[in-house]
């Protein structure tokens, strides 16, 4: 698979977009030309050469607060797509061999999830539960979590009940052997594919959550409560919401480019999926067949 | 060979007994499942979805004490409130007594000012139902429209325009695009009213220029999702034999568009609409906060940082029962419209 990412010229787009934003996560607040919670210099200032971006309300640097509200943004949307990773793909695998009781329970709490107006659900999650970044980030990622559940339930489905997998134990080959060679290479497309999904919303939802003002409050610099302090003050820079904007936008368009890449690159789509599916039924039957007939019981 | 006969002379002579037998059966089996699957399907979802929100507020452990006391709760003061809103009880009597009263309509009251409710949001939702009613119709127009254009010159130039506008919206969260459109409708050409909400009865021309902006903010990713959907669901119509057939059949362009191509082409773009709603709902939150609507939105958010958890579970109900309410209604129109949908595939 990865011979076939780096012939797309689209994926060194993603990747080389993707590594620069992380790594303004990273040392974006050290980098920043001045102090982003200190408004010394002039109100509202246009963009100029001492202010590439201009200034906010109190005189702090536009350009320094973008830098420094990097981290919340873009380390906490990493974040919350790992919590959802852990909450939704354990479930998710588990649905396929707990039995059928388990697996009735968690898809019902998973068509529920996926039902739910997500943002107020993230709202009054976080704001009953105490209003901090990790609290945010708890329940962003639990209502994220569906996603990944779906995505290893399917690929656990895929995998238990493929003859090649089944050959492959029957021929002596060793568990790590296995999930090395037969079961990694089918799962890490999708779970990458959803990886890149949840964590682009999840960007929009802190993003979101933010600007409301839930999660971080001001003056901490973030990306959504820059939004919404330049909201009182249009009147005056017009432009001023454009920076947060466009950062936002270029982010979350890597990470919908680099899902469109992996789903490229692995052949993956939403119809050979639903294929999967149904051939997944029927291969079920043919293996327990054999196995019965390998036990010496009368076939079916 | 005789058994092969007596057989065929079975099915012969039970044939048309049989046959009619299975077409009622079949049909009221079809009546049957239309009306119970929906409701198979969405009753756990209400149920569940109403648990979540109960234990959300039990968890919290908030009380009503502390919203309304504040720091100068003493613990005699604490414990008489708690126990004046049932809070002493054991958490699944609490659970059962508010389910109970929820079937009857009632939501509780308000923590913070005593008022109920059910009332509260009442006031707050047509505002909201509005503005996402309103998010919807654009969404399923322009979604349709540019779905079906890049479907019907699909490879062409304009199909790679509108995929690439489609792309470039779908990246703008609601809230970004609200704030661009104040400072373009409302700051530079200042033809329209940046915040505020006009009721219906005051004229349909203030209510309509107050309501336009959050609407089309947050119909940018319906119409993306759908015509993205619908695009590739005509495509893969117009690939069939029976589309193949129909033209060498010699029916127009236009019958075969409307008739056999849309009707199988739209079913996933349909289903697509029931998970849409859920996202209206919750963008409004967002987006009436940029227009400054006083809506169930605000509403939500404001409760929620007050810690008034009553009516943060109100509102959570009230999403949870218009989701699954317009959901049935996506089915039953699935259903009516969409022919393999009703052999319940």
């Amino acid at each position: 698979m990865l011979h076939r990412l780096i012939r797309l010229p689209s994926a060194w787009i993603a990747f080389g977009l993707l590594l620069f934003i992380i790594v303004l996560g990273i040392v974006g607040p050290a980098i920043a030309p001045y102090d982003p919670l200190d408004g010394g210099a002039k109100l509202l200032a246009s963009p100029s050469l001492a202010h590439p971006l201009g200034t906010d309300y109190l005189g702090r640097d536009t350009m320094s607060r973008l830098l420094a509200g990097a981290p919340v943004s873009v380390l906490s949307a990493l974040e919350v797509s790992g919590i959802a990773l852990l909450v939704g793909a354990i479930p998710g695998l588990l649905s396929v061999y707990l039995g059928r009781a388990f697996e009735w329970l968690t898809l019902r709490i998973v068509d529920t999830l996926i039902a739910l107006p997500f943002l107020v659900f993230a709202i009054a999650m976080t704001a009953l539960l105490g209003n901090g970044i990790s609290q945010a980030m708890l329940s962003v990622g639990i209502l994220l979590a569906p996603m990944f559940y779906r995505v290893s339930r399917a690929a656990a489905l895929a995998v238990s009940s493929s003859q090649y997998v089944e050959a492959a134990i029957l021929g002596g080959s060793s568990t790590v052997w296995v999930l090395r060679r037969h079961i990694w290479p089918k799962v890490i497309a999708p779970i990458g594919i959803a990886l890149a999904n949840a964590t682009g919303a999840g960007l929009v939802i802190v993003a979101s959550l933010t600007f409301l003002g839930i999660g971080v409050q001001p003056p901490a610099p973030t990306w959504g409560g820059m939004l919404a302090s330049d909201l009182g003050y249009l009147d005056y820079q017009p432009y001023a919401p454009v920076f947060p904007i466009l950062v936002i936008m270029i982010t979350v368009w890597a990470l919908n480019l680099l899902a469109d890449v992996l789903r490229d690159a692995s052949g993956e789509s939403g119809r050979i999926m639903l294929k999967k599916r149904a051939l997944v039924k029927s291969k079920k039957r043919r293996a327990t067949t054999v196995r019965r007939a390998l036990q010496g019981g009368q076939p079916t | 060979m005789t058994v092969e006969a007596d057989v065929l002379g079975a099915r012969q002579v039970r044939g048309r007994p049989i046959a009619a037998k299975a077409v009622g059966g079949l049909r009221v089996r079809r009546i049957a499942l239309g009306i119970l699957r929906p409701i198979a399907t969405f009753l756990p979802v209400f149920l569940i979805g109403t648990f979540i929100t109960f234990l959300l507020g039990a968890l919290t452990g908030l009380s009503p004490a502390y919203v309304q006391l504040g720091e100068a709760a003493t613990p005699s003061a604490v414990a008489r409130l708690n126990h004046q809103w049932g809070l002493d009880k054991p958490f699944l009597v609490r659970y059962w007594e508010w389910f109970s009263a929820l079937l009857h309509g009632s939501l509780g009251n308000s923590w913070f000012d005593g008022v109920p409710v059910s009332e509260l949001i009442g006031q707050r939702i047509l505002i909201s139902l509005s503005v996402a009613a309103l998010a919807l119709v654009l969404g399923v127009v322009f979604g349709t429209l540019f779905g079906t254009i890049s479907a019907l010159k699909s490879t062409s130039v304009i199909d790679r325009t509108i995929t690439g506008f489609l792309s470039l919206i779908s990246v703008m969260p609601p809230f970004t695009v609200g704030i661009l459109l104040v400072a373009v409708f409302a700051v530079g050409l200042n033809v329209l009213p940046s915040a505020g909400y006009i009721p219906l009865s005051q004229g349909f021309g203030p209510w309509f220029s107050h309501i336009i902006l959050p609407a089309i903010a947050l119909s940018f990713e319906p119409v993306a999702a759908l015509a993205r959907q619908l695009r590739a669901g005509l495509v893969s119509a117009y690939n069939e034999n029976y589309v193949l057939g129909s033209i060498v059949h010699g029916l127009s362009p236009r019958r075969i568009f409307f008739v056999h191509v849309l009707r199988n082409g739209a079913g996933p773009a349909l289903a697509l609409l029931g998970l849409i709603l859920p996202n209206l709902l919750g963008g409004a939150v967002v987006t009436e906060t940029v227009f400054g609507l006083a809506g169930y939105g605000v509403f939500a958010s404001s409760s929620a940082l007050h810690g008034d958890v009553p009516a943060v579970q109100g509102v959570l109900v009230v999403s949870i029962v218009v989701v699954v309410g317009f959901n049935l209604v996506v089915n039953v129109v699935l259903n009516r419209l969409v022919p393999a949908a009703q052999r319940g595939i």
